[in-house]
């Protein structure tokens, strides 16, 4: 357990949207999408598409569900399972809270 | 029906492998065959981008390793073709002499690559693009300064025209349509997308063509203007034709596509067809591949006795010459009632289409904004009213509006 890093105001993501976190800041081998639900839950996995090169902090989110900009490839917010093709594999999640209204990331740590 | 019938899969691309995954993923637990004459089913939509370039080995466009197949409890016949099906038995016989009874049929054969009717089409300079062994042959022609003529400016000429162009061919792309393709992406983004190939080098012609002849060094084309050339490749991107050999020999119905009902059952109801092989009665054919896709997943659905999601507008994308294009619902306006609306500029940034009318949206075809795209499934499948004014205004959120 780390303490983990603050990334943002919660207020810089918008319900519906998305913000990339660089690698060099979460020290991961990707980086990490925080993505924000309807409902406004906010929600963190690794950002690169399992198809092709594309960031699902660019996705549309909804329902539970970012979908890759480039070929609409599925995946659950709660876990990073994979939905639908053309993706074929899972991607990771990351322990995600709020507090204070902070968005604080806990790379590599399950949710 | 129990979840303990058999099913047999002929064909391994999406449609096929959308079709099993579906079937275990509602929890059907009878036998599963997966016909894959191909081998591992693979991303098809690669061979005329990454694939075609060579920035992704044959490897990289599987869809899914041997081991899913092992873990799924599918039983993958890699390299085995069908050569023949009894409909009333529910058998599918294959090429090596084996049968698979089955009490469930689907057909997932795909298509073949249309061969207009051009003498001098059997060249050995002459390339067709739907399997990899096509793409092979065709990067092999591709050299830095081969001379190709792309037929056809559809989706797949127009993709390869751009995949060719980066790597060093000079390519002339002839087409008797300036824009092309206008039915799939209406008229503005159908001229936006064609003049991009002049843009990138490419000789646009606009005619149709006449003839090949292999001559020494190359091959002539000669088109519909009196225009001629000689080329060292020619890719002949002219459309597909659905597989329906199969169907056909079974007594099926066949009507440009083996014609299937809203569950994706042929005219003998426990053989159902999914795909580019298929159509739905009273539809035109789609050839794309969510369409494919959604296909599998309804077939699964109507095996499985459980009821499918809403049908949603139908979508496709493109990339070419570093764009990526994505297009949904109707474009065409035949009879020119749409409201045009254009959101962003066209050009070096992002932007969409939309075709709307009496306050709702019929389509949106997007460059470099898929989220455009994803905004106006939404608002045609919950038919939204939209104002034409705010849907062009970029300051305008798409999302907002989708959650009304």
């Amino acid at each position: 357990m780390s303490s983990g890093i603050p990334v943002a105001a919660l207020d810089d993501v918008p319900v519906g949207e998305g913000l990339k976190v660089p690698k060099s800041v979460t020290g991961t081998d990707d980086n990490i999408a925080i993505l924000r639900d309807e409902d406004g839950t906010v929600w963190a996995l690794n950002d690169t598409c399992t198809h092709e090169l594309a960031s699902l902090s660019e996705g549309w989110i909804e329902n539970g569900v970012v979908e890759c900009p480039l070929h609409g490839s599925q995946f659950c917010l709660r876990n990073g399972k994979v939905l639908s093709l053309p993706a074929t594999k899972d991607t990771v999640a990351h322990r995600v809270s709020v507090v204070d209204g902070q968005i604080i990331l806990f790379p590599n740590e399950a949710p | 029906m129990t979840d303990a019938a058999s099913v047999v899969v002929v064909g391994g691309g999406v449609a096929g492998l959308a079709t099993v995954t579906a079937l275990r993923a509602g929890g059907h637990v009878g036998p599963i065959t997966l016909i894959s004459r191909e081998g591992l089913p693979y991303d098809r939509p690669m061979l005329s981008k990454d694939y075609l370039a060579g920035t992704r080995s044959a490897a990289q466009i599987e869809l899914q390793p041997q081991e899913w197949f092992a873990r799924n409890d599918i039983a993958l016949l890699v390299g085995a073709e069908a050569a023949a099906v009894a409909a009333h038995e529910t058998a599918v016989f294959l090429t090596d002499g084996r049968t698979i009874e089955s009490e469930w049929i689907v057909l997932a054969a795909g298509g073949r690559a249309a061969r207009p009717g051009i003498p001098g089409l059997d060249s050995a300079r002459v390339h067709l693009l739907r399997a990899r062994p096509d793409a092979d042959r065709l990067r092999a022609a591709l050299t830095p300064g081969a001379r190709l003529l792309v037929v056809g400016g559809g989706l797949l000429g127009s993709e390869a025209a751009a995949t060719a162009t980066a790597l060093g061919a000079r390519v002339t792309l002839i087409d008797p349509l300036d824009p092309p393709h206008v039915s799939a992406l209406g008229t503005s983004m159908a001229a936006w997308l064609h003049a991009q190939h002049a843009a990138h080098g490419v000789r646009v012609v606009t005619a149709s063509l006449d003839a090949l002849a292999d001559e020494p060094g190359g091959i002539r084309a000669e088109w519909s203007d009196g225009g001629s050339a000689s080329f060292d490749a020619v890719l002949v991107a002219s459309g597909m034709t659905p597989e329906t050999d199969l169907a056909e020999r079974a007594g099926l119905e066949v009507d440009d596509g083996i014609l299937v009902d809203g569950s994706l059952r042929t005219s003998q109801p426990r053989i159902l067809a999914v795909g580019d092989c298929a159509r739905v009665r009273g539809e035109t054919r789609a050839e794309h591949w969510d369409a494919a896709q959604v296909a599998g997943n309804r077939s699964a659905a109507t095996i499985l006795g459980t009821s499918v999601a809403p049908s949603t507008a139908p979508w496709f994308w493109s990339d070419r010459y570093g764009r990526h294009v994505e297009v949904v619902g109707a474009m065409a306006d035949p009879e020119g009632r749409h409201a045009g609306v254009v959101r962003g500029d066209p050009g070096p940034g992002h932007f969409s289409v939309w075709a709307v009318a009496d306050g709702r949206v019929l389509g949106a075809a997007s460059v470099d904004d898929p989220n455009a795209v994803r905004a106006a499934r939404r608002l045609i499948d919950r038919g939204v009213e939209v104002d034409p004014d705010q849907l062009a205004d970029p300051a305008t959120d798409l999302r907002r509006l989708v959650r009304g």
